[in-house]
């Protein structure tokens, strides 16, 4: 159940027992009372967390959230990556799988990374990892090859992040697609057709799955197809 | 209008004596050498004899006729701002001055901040961008700066090719020279090289050639001519360019003959300065 | 303000291969533009241009000053634009960028130079009073291409707009409202239109070899291996990347009234007489289009129509 609500809206939890409640984004509470900050669906789950689930362009970093993001400059022991937040993020030489002080990582800037963020407090530089610091291993963290990537609002982002989402499964089925969602708003999109030799090559089919996938995404995010509208859009494209 | 000067008279002249395709003499002046006989630039060629520390590595001085133009080039060099350093190329800089005396279609002074100043500088710095080899160069700057000493039609014309001979003779490293020149159509004659007073009777483009592969990198043109017409104007404007190009070639030539023939002899044949002296001493 | 984060190299060799294959983003063939969409407002000579994601809007107001002693019989048309930090957030306020001077120029050359405009019927009393119209174009999104869709505004704005009626007698001067009388459209020579190729150039490569797609922004070489790619009417993404851009603005009777090419990828001369016909193919087309627009827009308002 979600119920739309305004900045200065009160919500009143209902009864909870005993139990704590937890607030999480757009939520505070003021004098006892819980006041949305923001505009957007009020989300909660066993009637004791609350969350704003809002339509922002801008992200603001929170730990362990997946993004994408820009290398855009390298420095002494780390990278500079534009992941679209107010400060640049540093993702550090050693924050990749397998990485040591002899074996950097060799990325060039202009390079996309898949990553997750590590650290994000309001007065430092957000940092980012491409591996699991618990074990050691890339995650499906990495730079990302090839495909091509867009902008898309970050409810969408985090909507195509859910596995029960619709969109996804659905264009994997029409054609081979690999894709990456940052909750940063940034989606990534390759559809490979691996040869039968093994190498993968851009072939013309690819590139027009690719701009199908995009154009899918886009709409979806754009106009809120739904899934009938999706098959109609690319039965038009005409693949 | 009372008395009009004709464009182009019965007999094939033009109102400077000129026939329809034929250029204004040319005078080309680059670096510290005097290969001109151009007495209008007498002091600036003093100064191109006596490079001071801070001299500008490129220097060409060009005139079509009565339109003369200047261009300097300093680097590559360091950035001066930080934050225009671009990691795998060179920045180039162009900055375009009229000088308040220049004349032409209107004499009054333009600032730094004039919007056809601006034009023409971004004119010139997407012209060369590709050109020079911007690449060998990483996180320097090239500066480009052209002064209009005088005009008198074909401003963009002297200023482009007066950046290319000032590029050469920086010893920047070029992939082609590009080579500008403007014609114009007078009911169905073409004109090439005209000066203002044809400018602005006729409509006219400018183009810049790349003459190695024939390929045009700069178009420009501002007045209204049928389509039917353009591709005439425009293909004479292209071979006209060849010939600048030989011109400028010449140029280039013998300043690089008397460079060579100088180093050959170990000593200056030319522009010896005191300071040169004194190493030649030390030695 | 750091510059603005260029785009990453899987999104420039993806726009490469695409290209390469004639297709772009959107689904356009090479040489199409995105459908204009001209959207009218409430007051005369007030129009909104949409081109895809690029929204520009121009609207022209009119009053009447002392005409400039050296030209005594000629209205006067001035064109204000600025690109604000609405259009984009690459743009700042009060910062002239090399975008906006390119943008007005052309814009002047285009709308104001190419004399689509008689000033001299602007002319109430001569050397007393003429109109003095002012054009002012406002960015609202950069999508792309916004000096086409800004040109495309401006000039439908001029045919849109009415003057009022006016009277002479002796040296007195009667402006008529509206409602008394109907306003008069201005006196328009023809109607340039501006199209903007993309240009792209890509070494040619045999296809399927596994050699590194050129990613640099910058083309480079001799050029005479390259393939030359035009697109007409760019997007964000590839006016960020081309190689150069060659705009030609031109009216539906075939005149050229303003071609630029400021460098960038060099073109076979060829190469560009095609376009050439291209763009006069499209102006044509883009005239009808102007010219229906108009008509359904004077035929919903209801009013007498001259």
């Amino acid at each position: 159940m979600s119920i739309f609500v305004l900045p200065g809206d009160l919500i009143v939890p209902g009864s909870t027992g005993s139990k704590k409640l937890k607030l999480g984004p757009g939520l505070v509470e003021q004098s006892s009372a819980i006041v949305a900050t923001r505009a957007g669906t009020l989300h909660s789950k066993q009637r004791t967390t609350f969350f704003i689930d809002s339509d922002t362009q801008r992200y603001v970093p929170a730990s362990s959230d997946p993004v994408i993001g820009t290398i855009t400059a390298r420095q002494a022991e780390s990278y500079r990556v534009d992941i679209g937040s107010a400060s640049p993020a540093t993702l550090d030489f050693l924050a990749f799988e397998g990485a040591s002080k002899r074996n950097r990582p060799s990325l060039r800037v202009g390079s996309l990374v898949y990553a997750r963020v590590s650290v994000a407090q309001r007065h430092l530089d957000p940092e980012i990892q491409c591996y699991d610091a618990t074990t050691g291993k890339s995650a499906g963290f990495g730079e990302l090859k090839g495909g091509m990537v867009i902008k898309v609002g970050a409810k969408t982002a985090r909507s195509l992040l859910s596995p029960t989402h619709f969109l996804l499964p659905l264009l994997g089925a029409q054609f081979p697609l690999e894709v990456a969602t940052g909750v940063n708003g940034r989606v990534w999109l390759s559809s490979v057709e691996k040869a039968a030799s093994g190498s993968s090559t851009t072939s013309r089919n690819s590139v027009k799955n690719t701009i199908a996938a995009i154009r899918c995404v886009q709409a979806y995010d754009e106009e809120g197809l739904d899934a009938k509208g999706i098959l109609a859009l690319l039965a038009s494209l005409s693949l | 209008m009372g008395s009009r000067v004709e464009i182009l008279n019965p007999g094939g002249y033009r109102s400077d004596g000129r026939k329809q395709y034929e250029l204004r003499s040319m005078d080309i002046t680059l670096g510290s050498t005097s290969s001109s006989s151009s007495t209008v630039v007498h002091d600036l060629q003093n100064a191109m004899a006596h490079p001071h520390p801070t001299a500008p590595d490129g220097r060409a001085h060009i005139a079509h006729g009565l339109t003369e133009a200047t261009a300097q080039v300093f680097g590559p060099r360091e950035a001066q701002m930080r934050r225009d350093a671009i990691h795998d190329r060179a920045n180039i800089n162009v900055q375009v001055v009229m000088l308040p005396f220049s004349g032409g279609a209107s004499s009054r002074r333009r600032g730094r901040g004039d919007k056809r100043l601006l034009e023409l500088a971004a004119a010139i710095k997407s012209t060369f961008e590709p050109v020079i080899q911007t690449g060998l160069y990483p996180r320097s700057q090239i500066d480009i700066i052209v002064e209009i000493h005088q005009q008198d039609g074909g401003v963009l014309q002297a200023a482009i090719n007066a950046a290319t001979l000032a590029l050469v003779d920086a010893g920047v490293a070029l992939y082609d020279q590009v080579v500008a020149v403007s014609a114009g159509l007078h009911s169905t004659a073409v004109l090439l090289d005209l000066t203002h007073y044809e400018e602005n009777d006729c409509p006219h483009l400018t183009v810049g050639v790349m003459p190695r592969s024939g390929k045009v990198t700069l178009l420009n043109m501002e007045s209204r001519l049928h389509v039917s017409r353009f591709e005439h104007v425009f293909s004479v404007a292209c071979e006209a360019a060849k010939i600048i190009k030989g011109e400028m070639g010449n140029t280039i030539g013998q300043r690089t003959e008397s460079l060579v023939s100088a180093m050959a002899q170990g000593e200056p044949t030319y522009g010896r300065t005191a300071a040169a002296d004194d190493m030649m001493d030390e030695i | 303000m750091p510059r603005p984060t260029s785009p990453s190299i899987p999104e420039k060799e993806f726009l490469v291969s695409a290209i390469q294959q004639s297709l772009r983003l959107d689904g356009r063939p090479l040489t199409t533009l995105r459908e204009p969409q001209l959207i009218f407002g409430s007051e005369l000579g007030w129009v909104e241009c949409v081109m895809g994601k690029t929204r520009v809007l121009a609207a022209i107001d009119a009053k009447m000053v002392k005409p400039a002693a050296d030209r005594p019989y000629e209205g006067m048309i001035n064109i204000h634009s600025e690109i604000s930090p609405m259009a984009s957030s690459e743009y700042e306020q009060g910062r002239t960028s090399d975008e906006e001077v390119t943008i007005t120029r052309m814009l002047d050359k285009v709308l104001r130079r190419s004399d689509a405009l008689d000033k001299e019927s602007l002319c109430v009393v001569a050397g007393q009073r003429v109109w003095s119209l002012r054009l002012t174009i406002q960015f609202l999104s950069d999508g792309g291409n916004m000096l086409d869709c800004a040109c495309l505004a401006g000039i439908v704005a001029l045919r849109h707009f009415r003057k009022p009626e006016v009277d002479v007698e002796g040296e007195e001067v009667t402006i008529h409202s509206p409602e008394s009388r109907a306003p008069l459209p201005l006196a328009i020579h023809h109607t340039p239109i501006c199209f903007t190729f993309a240009l792209f150039s890509f070494p040619t490569t045999q296809t399927g070899s596994t050699a590194a797609p050129l990613i640099s922004t910058l083309p480079s070489g001799s050029f005479s291996t390259h393939q030359t790619y035009a697109l007409l009417d760019p997007d964000l993404l590839e006016e960020t990347l081309a190689h150069g851009t060659l705009s030609i603005a031109l009216n539906a009777q075939s005149e050229l009234c303003v071609l630029q090419k400021m460098g960038g990828v060099p073109l076979d001369q060829a190469k560009v007489v095609r376009l050439v016909e291209l763009a006069v193919e499209k102006a044509k087309e883009l005239e009808i289009f102007i010219e229906r627009s108009l008509k359904e827009d004077w035929a919903g308002r209801g009013l007498e129509v001259i």
